[in-house]
Formats: structure tokens, C-alpha cells, sequence
């Protein structure tokens, strides 16, 4: 009970305090992702240099979206957001973003009771919130249905989307035409899907697979990851012993391309040529480098939020769209799925979006 | 019912109560060093399981599977899990559980990949994860072991918390590697093996060697397999519990560099369902859940088996499906042989 | 009046125990028969045959007049014999309807009839008096005493004939055990048998008809009318058939160096103000009944539970209270009660278990040097003859004495200064005690202070120098070991005052 030494002077204590601390201020510093430059400004947004842009009756827009890890849902509610700022007579109101069905159904009836002035919705769940959207226009609230669809026309005033189909068509246009100049008579195409279960990558597939039987091709091998970075390059890795050989591959996906493309540099694979999917800003700065196997990515554009928020003030204020005769928005519009190669990269790496 | 009935007769003729009686006759006639050898017999279950697993591979996969390239490709695709692994059987064999693997591992790949972090360099980005998952584990350890709470409850509230703080730091977006010494990682080959390989025997050789050798993990089995007795021989058992969990914290600091580098990414989606492969692997490695007893290589061996199983079904082209379905199957199968060969065995 | 239950020379011998040698027992409709015996007498055994848990080797049961042999305690049930044991089997998440009926729960093409459940519940709780527990409560939420009653009303839901009750009293305090006996006595007036085990000499005279008394597995008295004179019955209790040899102290402490000095120990609800020393050389006897806090105090010393007020002292140094650590690091080692579950690693071998306490001694920067950690561990084994002379060997197949000895061990390799043992040799066979004794004795002669609990009042004499009496958590008595003998013990531990 008669310990000599001060408290101070036990060596060990104090060291691990020291180290503690000093560890705990190196973590500190370590959070930060400023990139230290002013933040980019080339948002995916409409311009709006026509009569529309003119400020119009005040409209306030509600905002609700699945939560995610991937850029590309992220990039939507950052698109989402941008673009209700450039107009003066928008009030944004988004909800919090969400991946359980029940409470993005709560999340838009609360926006419903506030009687917004329009609802954008990218429903988690397309059928499962069919019922709260058409409680929505039935309450007189204008609905734009983003890209994943509500069971019935009735539950939106105007659905836009992409082209799920139509990125499998133009994945496999592109390498056909490549696999039909280079000469390849029986090419090994790899596949290098998303989240199976889910119907859009399904839609990915479909048109994938039936626009290379028109040029006779058909897919060798085709392995589903799951939209992360980790599983792309899991499956890739896997994949790339199965196949010692490749002609093409085509992921569906930048964000997990990431991890795709990894594996393939660790495997010193380059016999191939690779093509992308959604066209994320990475991909498109990789395709205009032009060192890689990635020559070229179809797109699903995140803009398609920008131009949703556009759409729900036109409605809201009872505009059409300038260039169209019609005085009304359209009911729907999709996307074109766009190919990016090197020849063309220069005009959309404004619209790629950061994973 | 005879459990039950059991019960009060330890008040008066507790030595010679059934069970003493049957163990005793056990004794008899099995080994002595009954535990010892049930978990050799048990690894060599798991061997006999990666044995078919090639011969299955040999057999459907037109000489993809029996090469080089592609057997160090399994090895290096169950480095990053096998390290995970390495922790969590620490963590069992202590009696705990951690669910937050996963999680750790993603939250250090994503600290460690901040555009600050990657502004100091390669070996503070290494530093930073390393702390970071020694720091998780801490508050996982201190809570279990000084606050008193269910391991269970605490890890899964860390996982919970951990990928949400990921979420935050990265703003739910793929942060790459730009730093070319983490990438390198992944692609530099020493005597043409990659460094990863090297990387995870070396974890693996350090962990066993802590485990029966040293004091810590003579500790470890004391503490998993009987707290109370451990306690009153003069153990401090919450202090080792908690450093139990800085441990596997530490092995998820290591495995967020290795995925750093093989996917050139910090991401909070990093080490999805880890928690459960890992758990996964220990178990059918032999280690028992109520901790105290268990081997390292039986871990590391369930590890492969699972990873090789991936690998065959990628190499059939099999849809992910059918995977699933059967890795499952293939669980229980391994678990069941193993229980085979240990009721033939003397 | 007809037996109801008869039972004749039953043998029930385990690997090193003849635990009954031989036990008679009749008990009447209608009657509360008690059952005397000391700890080991074979009570506890007894009751297990009868319930079905064990099967007796040799002897005769008769029920209603037929021999039977009951398999399982559902088989005795269903004849009308049931038990209640001192750990009551009750699920503390079901309601009380549905423990008592549980297991033969009133239901209709599968789907439990809870209202006629409830309704017979009711009448059972009604005929034992206690029309206030209501079958709906959830049993957790209950006293000690209701989930007694709640076990009676389980029992006479099955019709039993005869309720076995072992130390109901022990956990009940007095105004509760005047209700039990109410209880008791509604039941033996509807015809219902009771055979009653307690250690309390007062409750039986008040409760019981008659007494059966036995003593090392035999039957010494049946049927003795419950108020024979206490000195009878004590003298029945502990007359022994076997004696332990007992090693004597080789030289009396005089002079002897005071190791351990305990003053005002006090922790609330189970032991008040207990002072005592232990010298070096000398062996300290703590006797109680369970229950009485001995178990406790021991713990409380070795830094196990955290005193309340009071202070240890070992070698003139405060103990840091309810540090485990502080307590071995001046010197201190436990033998627990409970061996296998706080004592031992049982899957580990031998060696490991002998230096687990010691191993700092063995390693350098963390690693175990095996070999001398083995050759260490295996000498000190040898010292105390582990049998069989296997260091590797796994714990768990050891015989209970042997694993005593290693747990001895344990502390011997650490060079402890005082050894606390609860229950040294529960769980040990004859043959094995008189080596433990000689163990502890030679473990004292050089130098060591030995702290003793026991429940064998006979052990704690023969061993200890020095006799403290532990009664609900009071010591009432402390003195030299040779000046005070069993029945004194006895009584003392039961009745509170010397007879």
C-alpha cells in the first residue's frame, strides 16, 4: 500500500496513455475528404435558357429515394438536390432516404399531409409503393415516378426511367461491332452481372444476350456480384481462372467495375476489351486514357433525377415541355442507354457521376 | 427430466454421480489425451472435405482448377477472410462472439482512404487502419468485459454503428486508392507467389504461434473454457477479454489493408457478411462456440474450404443461386463428417 | 393404517461409494415422516431412487403394497409419488396454470383449454390455502415460498399420493415456514403422505408424526416418534461406522507467525462481523449448516465477493476487497467448493491446470517455456501423488480425489502462504479423503495456514487445531478443536446454542 513512486512516474502507463493520444489525433486527421478544390460545378442539371426557366408560381417538391452505398443512388439524391437549388421558385423537401418498404411509405404520406406542391419517388420498391404514390395523386399531388416503375400508370403523372433492355442491347452492339472489325469468329464474352435477384439486371441481361445472337455470339460465362466494389473483384478473380482466354467482357456496372478492373491488373490480364455500365466519372476518365482493357461503358444516366425535379415544377406550374407541341409534360419518358468511347467521352464526363 | 433430477444430488454423492461414472469408463478405454486428438481428427475431416472439393474440381473444370494461378488464386481470395478468421477464433475459443468484423473492416478501409489519410502516405494509411481496428475492438472489449454487457449485444450494436460511421466518413461513395505502394500489395509477387499469400501466413504463423505458446493464448482457453475457475486462479479475465476483442480488431485492421489493396477501394460496403463466414469457418474448423476449445488451423481450414467452393462454382459457370444453395448444403456435410470420423475413431 | 410406501434394504452403490448400504423406510397415508441424516447419510440419494432418477442395485420398493421400480420421475409421478426439490424446477416465463399443468396441459384436439387449466389451478392453489396466487401470474415474478406452493399445486395436480419435500425450509423465513406447515397439514388431512427432509431439529418436532434417521447410507432408526429428546436423536445422527484417520498435528502453533487476520467482515444478508486469525502451521475449521454464510466468508477473503465493511489482513497488509488478484498476490489460494466449475479447466490436461496460477513464472516475454512449465508442474503432481502419474492426461478423466490434488497442486507450485479449502474433499472416496488430510496436514506442517470449510462436522474437528461455528452468518462459537465435540457442533449449527 506504500507505492514510492508518484502516479506520474509509472513509465508504462504513461507511454500508453502517450500512444492512445497520440493515436487518437492521428485518427482525427485522417477523417477529412476535402478534396481542398472548390466543388465541381458541372452537375448534371438542365440549364434552362428557355421561357420555363423564367421563375414561376412557387412549388414546393418533395423528395424521396432508397438509401445506398452506391455512387449511383447517391449520385441521384446529390442530382436531385442540385438541381431544385437552380430554380428560385422550387422549395426542396427531401425525406430521409431509406431501404425499408414501410418507412419511405410513412416518409412519403408524411410529405402528403404537408400537401406538397409535387412528389418525385424512387420507390426502394416499385410495386410496394404503388399504393402510397396513388394516395398521392388522388390527394391531387402530382407524382413522377423515377426510373424504378409503380405497378399502374395511375399511381404518376409522368414516369421517367432508363433503359435497362437497352443497355444490354448497347453493351452487346458495341462488342459485336468490335468482335465483327477485329475478325473474332467464335468470341468468349463474359458477363459480369449485378445483384441477380433483381428485375433490372435481369433486363440486362435479356437484352445483352439477344442482341449478340444477331451476331451470332452468345455468352460464355456469366457471374452475378453485388453492385460492391469487393464483390466485383472477387468474381472477377474467380472468373478470369475460368477463362484463360476472354474476347470481351462486359460489367454492368462501373462502381463494382472498380473491383473488376482491379482483379483483371492483378491477374496482368489484357487480352480482352471491356465495356462498362451506368457510366460513372471514373469509368469515363479510364476510357478517354485510353490504357486500360475499359474502351467504352453504356450509360443509365443519375441525371434522369436532375431532369425529374424539372419535370415535377413544369407540372406543378402547368407548363409543357418548351421544344414539344404539346402543352402538357409527357406521361412518360426513357432514357436513351448511350455508348461512351473515347471518340465521344469528351461531351458526357460532365455527367458522370463519383462513385 | 434427468437433468433436473440430477441437480441436488451434488449436495451429497457428487463424484459418483452418472456422469462421473461414464466418463470414467470413457477414460478407460479412450485416449487420455482425448482432446487433443479429437481436434487433429476433426482437421482431418476438413482435409478430407478440401480433398473431394479438388477432385470435384479436377473432374468438371477441364484443368482450370488444378493450376498454379488458380490455386494461388483461392489462397489469396481467402487471405482477407482468413485474417478475419484468425481473430474470431481467438475471440470464441475466449467465449465471446464479435458480429462487427465486417463492419471493422469496412470503417478502417474507409478511414484509411480519406483523401487526408491518402495526402500522408502509404504507412500512415496503414497505420490508420490498424488503429482504427484496435480502437473498435477496445470499445467492443471494455464494454463486454468492464461494462458487463452481452457480447452478442455489444458487437452487433457495433456493427450497426461502425458501417454507419463508414457510411458517413466516405458519404456512402467508393473512395479510390491513389496511393501506388497500397496497390502494389496486391500485385507484388515475391518467388512468384503474392505478397498476400505471404501476408496471411504470416498472420496465421504469428496467431498460432499466440495461441499455444504464449501465455496469452494459454489465457485465452483458460478464460473461454472456464471464467470462473480462471478468475479464482488468479487470471484477470475482463482484462483479457477486452484484449481479446483489440485482437480481432487488429486482424480486421490488417484485412482492411489487404482489401484496400485488391480492390484499389475504402468502402463502406467493404466486408459484407463477414461476421458470418467468419463464424461460419470457426465452427466447422472445430472450435466450439461455448469457447475453450478450438484450433487455428481448423479455422484457417474451414476457410478454404469455403473459398474453394466459391471458386469451383465460378469456374462451372454455376448462377449464384445454385451457390448459395449449395454452400449451405456443404456446411452441414462438412459438420456431419466431421462428427463421423470422430464417433469411428478410438 | 396401511403403508403406502415401504422400502427394504436398498443398496445404491456409485464407482467408490456405497452412497445407501442398506435403507428402511415406511411411511403411512396420511402422515409427515421425517427424514434425519447429516450430510453423506444418503438422503439425497434415497430420495433419487425413489423418485425414479436412480435405480437401486438391490432392495425392495413397495407402493400401495406392489413392488415397484420406478424408470423415470414421469413413471413415479404418474403412480402418485411426487418431489420437490430444494432448486425448484419451475419455468419462471410460464404463468402458474401453465407449470402446473405442464407437461399434462387439459387440451382439445391440441389447443390448450386455458380457461378450465386456470379454473383447476385455482381449486389446487384453494385446497393449500393460498387462494391469492393467481394462475395467471407469471411464476418468475413469485417468492421462494409461492413457487413452493406452486410445485405442491404441480404435484396434487397429478394426484400424488405422496409429496417428497427435501429442506423446504431453508429457503423460506419464519413466517413463511408457519404457512408451509399449514400447508402441510391441509394436506396430510386430505390423506396425502409427506416425507419431510430438514436439518432443523425445532421444525421437526413441530411438523412431524414420526422419524426415520439415517446415518453413512444405513437406516439407524425408523420410525421413531418425532419428539424423542434431541440428545437421542444427535447421537443416532453422528455414531459413526467409519472413521477417517486423521493426521494430529505434529507441534503445536505456539509462537507461530499470524498470517491471515480477518476483523468485522460483513457483507448484508449473508454474514455479519465475523473476526478470526489464522496463524502459520495451524488449520482453521469454519462449520455450518449450507446456508449458513461459511461458503461466503471464505470467498469474501479470497477477494471472490466484495466485503461490505470489515477488513483482511494478510502478513500486516490490508487486502484490497474483492480483488481475486490482490488476494493471490499476498499469497492466498482457493479450493473451491465447486471443483469441476470453479476450480478446474477440465479439458485441459494436468499440467496446465497446476501452473494456470504460476505461469507468469514461465514464460519469458510472453512465451511459455513448455518444458520447464511441464517438468515444474509434473514434479509438484508427483509431490502429491496424481494418480495416474500422467501430466498430459486431461483433467476430466481424473478421479474426484485426484482432481482435488491438482488443484492443491496448483497452489503448492505457487508457493501460497495460506490455503483456503471449501469442501476439500466432497465428491472424494474414502480411500482418497485420508490422502487429502495428510495433504493438508503436511502443506500446514510446513508452514502454510490452512482455512477449512466443511459440512462433515467430523472433518472439520479431526483436521482443523481451531473450530469456528458458523450460523446464519454469525459466528457462535470459536475455540481448540479437541474441546468441543460432534454433537456439541451439532447442535450448535442447529439449534443456535450449546444443549
Amino acid at each position: 500500500m506504500t507505492d514510492l513512486r508518484p502516479a506520474g512516474f509509472d513509465r508504462r502507463r504513461f507511454l500508453a496513455v502517450g500512444g492512445v493520444v497520440g493515436a487518437g489525433a492521428l485518427l482525427a486527421a485522417c477523417t477529412s475528404n476535402d478534396t481542398g478544390e472548390a466543388t465541381n460545378d458541372n452537375s448534371q442539371v438542365a440549364t434552362g435558357s428557355n421561357d420555363n426557366a423564367a421563375p414561376g408560381t412557387k412549388v414546393t417538391i418533395g423528395f424521396s429515394g432508397p438509401q445506398s452505398d452506391h455512387g449511383w443512388i447517391a449520385a441521384i439524391s446529390k442530382n436531385a438536390a442540385d438541381s431544385a437549388k437552380r430554380f428560385s421558385d422550387v422549395t426542396f423537401e427531401p425525406v430521409e432516404a431509406t431501404n425499408e418498404v414501410t418507412r419511405q411509405i410513412s416518409s412519403v404520406e408524411t410529405l402528403i399531409d404537408k400537401k406538397v406542391g409535387a412528389l418525385v419517388i424512387l420507390p426502394f420498391d416499385g410495386k410496394a409503393l404503388t399504393a402510397v404514390a396513388r394516395k398521392a395523386m388522388d390527394a391531387g399531388i402530382p407524382v413522377v415516378n423515377l426510373d424504378r416503375e409503380f405497378d399502374t400508370p395511375q399511381a404518376y403523372r409522368t414516369l421517367i426511367k432508363g433503359d435497362n433492355y437497352g443497355m444490354g442491347v448497347a453493351a452487346a452492339t458495341y462488342i459485336g461491332e468490335q468482335m465483327k472489325s477485329k475478325g473474332v469468329a467464335n468470341p468468349v464474352i463474359v458477363e459480369i452481372a449485378g445483384i441477380d435477384s433483381l428485375q433490372l439486371t435481369q433486363d440486362r441481361s435479356r437484352g445483352f444476350a439477344e442482341t449478340l445472337a444477331k451476331y451470332g455470339f452468345n455468352v460464355t460465362a456469366r457471374q452475378a456480384a453485388q453492385f460492391t466494389v469487393e464483390s466485383g473483384q472477387q468474381v472477377t478473380a474467380n472468373l478470369l481462372q475460368a477463362q484463360r482466354k476472354i474476347d470481351a467482357v462486359w460489367n454492368h456496372d462501373d462502381d463494382q467495375g472498380v473491383g473488376v478492373l482491379a482483379a483483371i491488373n492483378q491477374a496482368n490480364r489484357s487480352e480482352f476489351i471491356m465495356v462498362g455500365g451506368a457510366g460513372s466519372a471514373n469509368a469515363m476518365r479510364l476510357i478517354k486514357e485510353d490504357k486500360g482493357v475499359l474502351k467504352a461503358t453504356v450509360t443509365y444516366s443519375p441525371s434522369m433525377a436532375s431532369s425529374a425535379i424539372s419535370l415535377a415544377r413544369l407540372i406543378a406550374q402547368n407548363k409543357g415541355l418548351s421544344d414539344l407541341v404539346e402543352k402538357q409534360v409527357p406521361k412518360s419518358i426513357t432514357l436513351a442507354s448511350e455508348t461512351i468511347t473515347k471518340e465521344n467521352v469528351d461531351q458526357y464526363l460532365s455527367l458522370g457521376f463519383e462513385s | 427430466m434427468t437433468d433436473r433430477t440430477e441437480a441436488p444430488a451434488a449436495v451429497e454423492v457428487p463424484p459418483a454421480d452418472e456422469q462421473g461414472r461414464v466418463e470414467q469408463a470413457a477414460s478407460a478405454t479412450a485416449s487420455p489425451r482425448l482432446g487433443g486428438r479429437l481436434s487433429e481428427v476433426r482437421n482431418l475431416g476438413l482435409v478430407g472435405v478440401l480433398v473431394i472439393l479438388a477432385i470435384v474440381g479436377v473432374a468438371t473444370t477441364d484443368g482450370a482448377f488444378l493450376t498454379r494461378s488458380n490455386l494461388l488464386n483461392i489462397l489469396v481470395s481467402a487471405s482477407i477472410i482468413g485474417v478475419v478468421t484468425v481473430g474470431m477464433t481467438f475471440v470464441i475459443i475466449g467465449g465471446g462472439i464479435d458480429l462487427s468484423v465486417g463492419a471493422l473492416v469496412a470503417l478502417s478501409s474507409v478511414w484509411a482512404t480519406t483523401l487526408a489519410t491518402q495526402d500522408y502516405g502509404p504507412v500512415v494509411m496503414v497505420l490508420c487502419a490498424l488503429l482504427v481496428g484496435m480502437g473498435a475492438g477496445l470499445v467492443n472489449g471494455v464494454l463486454i468485459a468492464y461494462g458487463r454487457l452481452v457480447a452478442f449485444i455489444v458487437t452487433l450494436a457495433m456493427l450497426v454503428s461502425a458501417r454507419g460511421l463508414a457510411q458517413s466518413l466516405s458519404d456512402r461513395r467508393t473512395q479510390l486508392v491513389t496511393v501506388d505502394a497500397i496497390n502494389d500489395i496486391a500485385t507484388t509477387e515475391v518467388l512468384g507467389i503474392p505478397l498476400l499469400v505471404y501476408l496471411f501466413a504470416a498472420v496465421i504463423a504469428v496467431g498460432w504461434v499466440v495461441l499455444n505458446r504464449t501465455t496469452f493464448g494459454r489465457r485465452t482457453f483458460a478464460v473461454g473454457g472456464n471464467p470462473e475457475a480462471a478468475r479464482l486462479a488468479g487470471i484477470d479475465v475482463r482484462r483479457h477479454t477486452a484484449l481479446l476483442y483489440v485482437v480481432s480488431g487488429l486482424c480486421c485492421g490488417i484485412a482492411a489493408v489487404m482489401i484496400m489493396a485488391r480492390t484499389t477501394t475504402g468502402s463502406s460496403t467493404h466486408g459484407d457478411l463477414y461476421e458470418l463466414d467468419a463464424i461460419a469457418a470457426v465452427i466447422i474448423g472445430g472450435t466450439l462456440l461455448t469457447g475453450g476449445r478450438g484450433t487455428l488451423i481448423g479455422s484457417i481450414l474451414g476457410v478454404l474450404v469455403f473459398t474453394t467452393i466459391t471458386n469451383l462454382f465460378v469456374l462451372n459457370n454455376l448462377p449464384t443461386e445454385v451457390q448459395n444453395i449449395a454452400k449451405g448444403l456443404i456446411i452441414v456435410a462438412a459438420v456431419l463428417l466431421q462428427r463421423r470420423s470422430r464417433a469411428s475413431s478410438p | 393404517m396401511d403403508a403406502l410406501l415401504t422400502v427394504s434394504g436398498v443398496v445404491k452403490e456409485f464407482p467408490g461409494v456405497r452412497a445407501l448400504d442398506g435403507v428402511d423406510l415406511e411411511v403411512l397415508a396420511g402422515e409427515v415422516h421425517c427424514l434425519l441424516g447429516q450430510n453423506g447419510a444418503g438422503k439425497s440419494t434415497l430420495i433419487k431412487v425413489l423418485s425414479g432418477a436412480h435405480r437401486a442395485d438391490s432392495g425392495e420398493v413397495r407402493w400401495q403394497g406392489a413392488p415397484v421400480a420406478f424408470g423415470t420421475p414421469v413413471a413415479a409421478l404418474r403412480a402418485g409419488l411426487a418431489t420437490i426439490y430444494q432448486e425448484l424446477d419451475l419455468v419462471d416465463g410460464l404463468t402458474v396454470a401453465e407449470n402446473v399443468f405442464l407437461g399434462h396441459e387439459p387440451a382439445t384436439l391440441g389447443f390448450s383449454r386455458r380457461g378450465a387449466m386456470n379454473d383447476a389451478t385455482r381449486v389446487l392453489l384453494d385446497r393449500l390455502g393460498h387462494p391469492g396466487i393467481r394462475p395467471t401470474r407469471e411464476v418468475g415474478s413469485l417468492s421462494a415460498a409461492g413457487k413452493q406452493v406452486v410445485s405442491m399445486a404441480r404435484a396434487l395436480s397429478h394426484h400424488a399420493r405422496l409429496i417428497v419435500m427435501d429442506e423446504p425450509s431453508a429457503v423460506l423465513d419464519s413466517g413463511e415456514v408457519a404457512n408451509l406447515f399449514r400447508v402441510i397439514r391441509q394436506l396430510t388431512a386430505d390423506g396425502v403422505a409427506v416425507v419431510y427432509i430438514s436439518h432443523r431439529l425445532d421444525e421437526i418436532r413441530q411438523i412431524g408424526d414420526r422419524v426415520t434417521v439415517l446415518k453413512d447410507g444405513r437406516t439407524v432408526a425408523v420410525g421413531l416418534p418425532a419428539d424423542t429428546p434431541t440428545p437421542e436423536v444427535v447421537r443416532l445422527m453422528t455414531g459413526r461406522n467409519v472413521e477417517y484417520a486423521f493426521p494430529r498435528a505434529t507441534a503445536a502453533p505456539a509462537g507461530a507467525t499470524e498470517i491471515l487476520r480477518v476483523e468485522g467482515l460483513s457483507r448484508r444478508g449473508e454474514f455479519q462481523d465475523v473476526s478470526f486469525s489464522v496463524h502459520s502451521g495451524e488449520i482453521v475449521g469454519l462449520a455450518g449448516l449450507v446456508g449458513s454464510g461459511r461458503s461466503e466468508i471464505l470467498e469474501t477473503v479470497y477477494g471472490a465477493r466484495k466485503a461490505d465493511a470489515g477488513t483482511v489482513t494478510v502478513d500486516g497488509k490490508a487486502l484490497r476487497s474483492g480483488s481475486v488478484r490482490a488476494a493471490i498476490r499476498a499469497g492466498l489460494g482457493l479450493a473451491p467448493e465447486e471443483r469441476k466449475s470453479q476450480g478446474l479447466l477440465l479439458h485441459e490436461p494436468v499440467f496446465q491446470n497446476v501452473s494456470v496460477s504460476s505461469l507468469g513464472r514461465f514464460s519469458r516475454g510472453g512465451f511459455v517455456q513448455r518444458g520447464r512449465e511441464l517438468a515444474e508442474a509434473a514434479r509438484v503432481a508427483e509431490q502429491l501423488d496424481v494418480r495416474p502419474a500422467d501430466p498430459k492426461r486431461v483433467v476430466r478423466t481424473l478421479s474426484g480425489g485426484n482432481q482435488q490434488k491438482v488443484v492443491l497442486a496448483r497452489w503448492l507450485l505457487r508457493g501460497c502462504r495460506l490455503l483456503i479449502l471449501d469442501e476439500p474433499t466432497r465428491g472424494v472416496d474414502v480411500g482418497a479423503r485420508t490422502e487429502i488430510y495428510r495433504l493438508v496436514r503436511d502443506l500446514a506442517d510446513s508452514g502454510v495456514g490452512v482455512l477449512l470449510v466443511s459440512s462433515e462436522i467430523p472433518e472439520v474437528l479431526g483436521l482443523s487445531d481451531r473450530v469456528l461455528v458458523v450460523r446464519e452468518g454469525r459466528v457462535v462459537h470459536a475455540g481448540p478443536a479437541d474441546e468441543i465435540d460432534e454433537s456439541a457442533v451439532l447442535d450448535l449449527v442447529m439449534e443456535g446454542a450449546v444443549a
